[in-house]
C-alpha cells in the first residue's frame, strides 16, 4: 500500500465542519490539487448544501451510511470550534472511524486529556488538536499543510517531517526541497500539552517503512514528548538517521518567574526545558544515527553528514541573493 | 492564567473545601486590617504577586508585634518582588506547623495524564527536594478519583502518619476535584502544612499557586480578567495590540510582548516567529519584542501592529521575517498594511531613517506584496534588503546581523 497509516491510497475522509470558512477553503483547494481524498463533509443544519465540490450531511453517521461513499470514508479532519471538538471526536469513534486529525487550536486541556483516554481504549490514532494536517507527495494531503502551491516546499522523496508547528513543517519540507531533498511523509502534531501522536508514536510507526531514509524532527519547549522520542531511539527502537532542531532555548534566558514554562516540566523534574531535550537527545545520538542543529537551518547539514541520500539535484547552491537591497 | 493567592484561597479554595489559613486581603493596611491583626497573636504577611519564590526575596514576613505589622504591610503591598509590582498583601493566621508536604496535581506528558504529586518533605522549593522523595499518582480514569485509591497509593508510598490517612486522601481528591472541574493546568500547595490546634492535629494548605487553562471552556480571562504572561502589567503598547484583534476574528496580529533590546521583530506564524527570535538572540541581537502575526490578518490589522511594532524608542533595527504562509496573502500585510504604516509615519515625521532592515517572507501573492515593500522603501528612503524563501528563515536574522556590523557599527552581546 503506498503511504503511512496517516495518509495513504485507501484514505477517504470526511470533514467535520465542512462548511466553516477554513474548513469549505481546504476542501476546494484539496479537491483541485487531490481529487478523491475528501469524500463528504458534515455540518449539522446545512445537510444535503451543494457548495462544496463533496455532498455535506447533517451527521456522521448519515455520511457513512451512504451508499455510494459511505464505505471509503476511514478517516475525519475536524474544523470545528475548540468546545465541539470533543463531542465531534466522540463521534468519529463511536462512528468506527480509526484515524482523526483535529485541526482545531486551543481545544481545552481537559477535553484533550478525555480524548486521549478514548483513543487509547478504541485503539484510534488521532493527531492533534493544532495539528495543521499531513503531506504525503507521493499520495496526496489531508488538512491545509502547503496551502494553495504545496509544489513550493513538497516533493517526493524520502524525509519524514514531523513538528509541533504547522508552518515550520511547510518552511522545513520547503528548505529541504530547495536543496535536494525530497518529502515521504510530512506530519503536523501539534503542541498541545495532551498531544495524541507523539514524536515517539509516529517513530513507532514507521520504523519498518523501507521508504523512510531519514526524519526530521521540530521540537518545542514543554512536555516531555521529545525526551521520549530520545528514549525510544537509544532503547533500539528506531534506526534510522534522526536531525532534530529544538526551538525556544531563548526562553530560559527570561527574567525569573516568567510563566512560559509549562506546567509539566513540574511533574518530570529537569524535563520540559530546551535545553534539556537537546542534551537528552545529544545522548541518545551517542550510539544512534541523532544529530541536534543548533541553529535552525543546520538541519540541512544534519541530515546531509547524518548520510541521507539526496533525492535529486541541488536547486539552491550558492549564497542567496536578496530579490531586491537599498543598502550597499 | 497564573491566580493570585487571595484569587485561589477566595474562588477556589473554599468552594473545594480545601483548608486554608484565615486571611484578608488589601490593597492598604484598612479597617479589616487591623481588626485581623488585634485579633491574631502572631501573623503572616506576603505580597500579592505572580511570580514564585517571594520568600527567598523578602516579601513573605511573620510578625508578632501589632504596631510593626501594619508597617510591613504597608511595605509589602506596595513592594516589587522582581520587577514585579505588588497588588496589595495578605495577611494571615500564623500557623503552629508540625510538618510540611508538599502536594500538586498537574498534567504529566509522560503519561498523558493528571498526576497527583505528594511529598512529606515540602517547603522549600520541589526542585530542591531529593526525587526520590516524591511521589506520583498517575490519574488513569479521570472521572472517578476516589480518597480510597489515594490511601492505597500513600500506603505503597510508606507514608508515616496513619492518623492523617483518612483526612490527608480526602483533601487530595477535593484538591484534585478543584483541578479537574476549574480546568486548571496546575494547582500546587507547597507548604502543605500539618498544623497544631488546640489538641488536635490539622492539614491547612499554607499556600496557593494555580494555574487555569486559558483555553478552558469559560476563559479565565473573563473571570479574572487579561493578563500578561510577564509577571508585571502589561504596557501601553501591549494594551493597545490586544485591542487589534478585539471583535475583529479576520487573523491574529494583535500578539506584543515588550522587550528592553532594539531589534524589532515583525514575526509570522507560531513556530516561525519562535524560530526567528531564537536565532536573533543567539546571534546576539538584542530583540525589542515578540510578535507572532497569522492566520491572513486583513491590512488595517497589520498597519496597527506595525505602527506600535516600530513607535517603541531606541530601535536600531527591524526584522520581518516569516515561512511560506499557507493562507496569509503577502500583497495584503506587507505590500498594503505595512508599507501604509512606513508611508503615514514618515509624513508624520516619526520614521526612523536610520533603521536597518531586513525582510525574508514568502506565500500567496509574495511576489507581487514584496515587489509593493520595496517600491515603498525606495521612495521612503528605507535602507535594507528583502528576501523571499530562498534564503531559508533563520538566516534572516543572521543576515540582519551583518548589515547592522556594517552598517551601524552595532555590537552583537556576547552570547556564550
Amino acid at each position: 500500500m503506498k503511504g503511512p497509516v496517516y495518509l495513504n491510497e485507501k484514505t477517504g475522509v470526511v470533514v467535520i465542519g465542512a462548511t466553516g470558512r477554513e474548513a469549505s477553503q481546504v476542501i476546494r483547494e484539496s479537491e483541485t490539487l487531490y481529487p478523491g481524498i475528501v469524500k463528504a463533509g458534515v455540518t449539522p443544519g446545512k445537510g444535503g448544501s451543494t457548495e462544496l465540490p463533496v455532498p455535506v450531511f447533517d451527521t456522521l453517521s448519515q455520511s457513512l451510511q451512504d451508499p455510494k461513499i459511505g464505505n471509503s470514508i476511514n478517516t475525519a479532519l475536524i474544523y470545528v470550534p475548540p468546545v465541539s471538538v470533543l463531542d465531534a471526536v466522540m463521534e468519529c469513534l463511536d462512528g468506527g472511524i480509526k484515524v482523526i486529525y483535529v485541526i482545531t487550536e486551543h481545544v481545552p486541556i481537559r477535553d484533550s486529556e478525555i480524548i486521549y483516554q478514548e483513543k487509547v481504549r478504541r485503539g484510534a490514532v488521532i493527531v492533534g488538536g493544532t495539528s495543521l494536517g499531513c503531506f504525503v507527495p507521493s499520495v496526496g494531503r489531508i488538512g491545509a499543510i502547503g496551502g494553495k502551491d504545496p509544489s513550493i516546499a513538497f516533493k517526493a522523496g524520502g524525509l519524514v517531517i514531523i513538528s509541533k508547528s504547522g508552518g515550520l513543517t511547510v518552511t522545513t519540507a520547503e528548505m529541504f526541497r530547495r536543496r535536494g531533498w525530497g518529502t515521504y511523509c510530512a506530519l503536523a502534531i501539534g503542541g498541545d500539552i495532551i498531544s495524541n501522536t507523539t514524536y515517539a508514536d509516529v517513530l513507532a510507526e514507521l520504523k519498518d517503512d523501507p521508504n523512510v531514509k531519514g526524519v526530521v524532527m521540530l521540537g518545542e519547549p514543554g512536555g516531555s514528548y521529545e525526551e521520549q522520542a530520545a528514549e525510544m531511539i537509544q532503547a533500539g527502537g528506531f534506526n534510522k538517521p534522526v536531525a532534530a532542531f529544538i526551538s525556544g532555548r531563548f526562553q530560559e534566558r527570561m527574567p525569573e518567574g516568567v510563566a512560559f514554562g509549562h506546567a509539566g516540566a513540574i511533574v518530570e523534574r529537569g524535563m520540559g526545558k530546551a535545553s534539556d531535550k537537546i542534551a537528552r537527545l545529544e545522548v541518545a545520538g551517542k550510539n544512534h544515527p541523532v544529530k541536534v542543529a543548533f541553529y535552525y537551518h543546520e538541519l540541512v547539514s544534519a541530515i546531509e553528514s547524518l548520510g541521507v541520500p539526496r533525492d535529486f539535484e541541488d536547486s539552491v547552491t550558492d549564497h542567496v541573493k536578496p530579490l531586491y537591497s537599498t543598502i550597499s | 492564567m497564573k491566580l493570585y493567592e487571595h484569587e485561589a484561597l477566595e474562588s477556589i479554595y473554599k468552594k473545594y473545601k480545601i483548608p486554608s489559613p484565615r486571611f484578608v486581603f488589601a490593597t492598604e493596611p484598612n479597617d479589616k486590617v487591623r481588626e485581623f491583626v488585634e485579633k491574631e497573636p502572631a501573623v503572616v504577611i506576603k505580597s500579592m504577586v505572580l511570580v514564585g519564590k517571594r520568600g527567598k526575596a523578602g516579601a513573605v514576613k511573620v510578625v508578632s508585634d501589632k504596631v510593626q505589622a501594619i508597617d510591613v504591610f504597608k511595605d509589602l503591598a506596595s513592594r516589587e518582588v522582581y520587577g514585579e509590582k505588588s497588588i496589595g498583601a495578605l495577611v494571615a493566621e500564623k500557623l503552629d506547623i508540625k510538618k510540611e508536604f508538599y502536594l500538586s496535581v498537574t498534567y504529566s506528558t509522560k503519561d498523558r495524564a493528571p498526576a497527583i504529586i505528594f511529598s512529606e518533605h515540602g517547603g522549600m522549593d520541589v526542585e530542591d527536594i531529593n526525587p526520590s522523595l516524591i511521589h506520583t499518582h498517575v490519574v488513569k480514569d479521570v472521572r472517578s478519583v476516589y480518597p480510597y485509591q489515594i490511601r492505597n497509593f500513600l500506603v505503597e508510598i510508606g507514608f508515616s502518619d496513619s492518623d492523617l490517612l483518612r483526612p490527608l486522601s480526602e483533601l487530595i481528591v477535593n484538591v484534585y476535584n478543584a483541578f479537574w472541574q476549574t480546568e486548571a493546568r496546575l494547582l500546587e500547595i507547597n507548604p502543605l502544612v500539618v498544623a497544631q490546634v488546640a489538641d488536635k492535629k490539622k492539614l491547612v494548605a499554607a499556600d496557593a499557586v494555580v494555574l487555569l487553562d486559558d483555553d478552558a471552556s469559560v476563559s479565565p480571562a473573563v473571570r479574572y480578567g487579561a493578563r500578561g504572561g510577564m509577571g508585571r502589567p502589561l504596557t501601553q503598547r501591549e494594551q493597545d495590540a490586544i485591542l487589534i484583534d478585539q471583535g475583529d476574528h479576520r487573523g491574529k496580529a494583535g500578539s506584543y510582548v515588550e522587550l528592553d533590546g532594539d531589534v524589532a521583530l515583525m514575526t509570522f506564524g507560531g513556530g516561525g516567529s519562535t524560530v526567528t527570535a531564537e536565532t536573533a538572540i543567539e546571534a546576539g541581537l538584542r530583540i525589542a519584542n515578540l510578535t507572532d502575526i497569522g492566520g491572513n490578518p486583513p491590512a488595517e490589522k497589520m498597519y496597527k501592529i506595525a505602527r506600535i511594532i516600530l513607535s517603541k524608542p531606541g530601535l536600531k533595527a527591524v526584522l520581518v521575517c516569516g515561512g511560506t504562509a499557507s493562507n496569509t496573502r503577502i500583497d495584503v500585510t506587507l505590500g498594503e498594511g505595512l508599507a501604509k504604516a512606513l508611508d503615514d509615519m514618515k509624513a508624520e515625521g516619526k520614521l526612523n531613517p536610520d533603521l536597518v532592515w531586513v525582510v525574508r517572507r514568502s506565500g500567496p501573492e509574495y511576489v507581487k506584496g514584496l515587489r509593493m515593500l520595496h517600491e515603498c522603501f525606495v521612495r521612503n528612503g528605507i535602507r535594507g534588503e528583502i528576501y523571499d524563501s530562498q534564503l531559508p528563515i533563520t538566516e534572516a536574522p543572521l543576515r540582519l546581523r551583518e548589515l547592522m556590523i556594517k552598517h551601524i557599527a552595532y555590537k552583537p552581546e556576547d552570547i556564550a
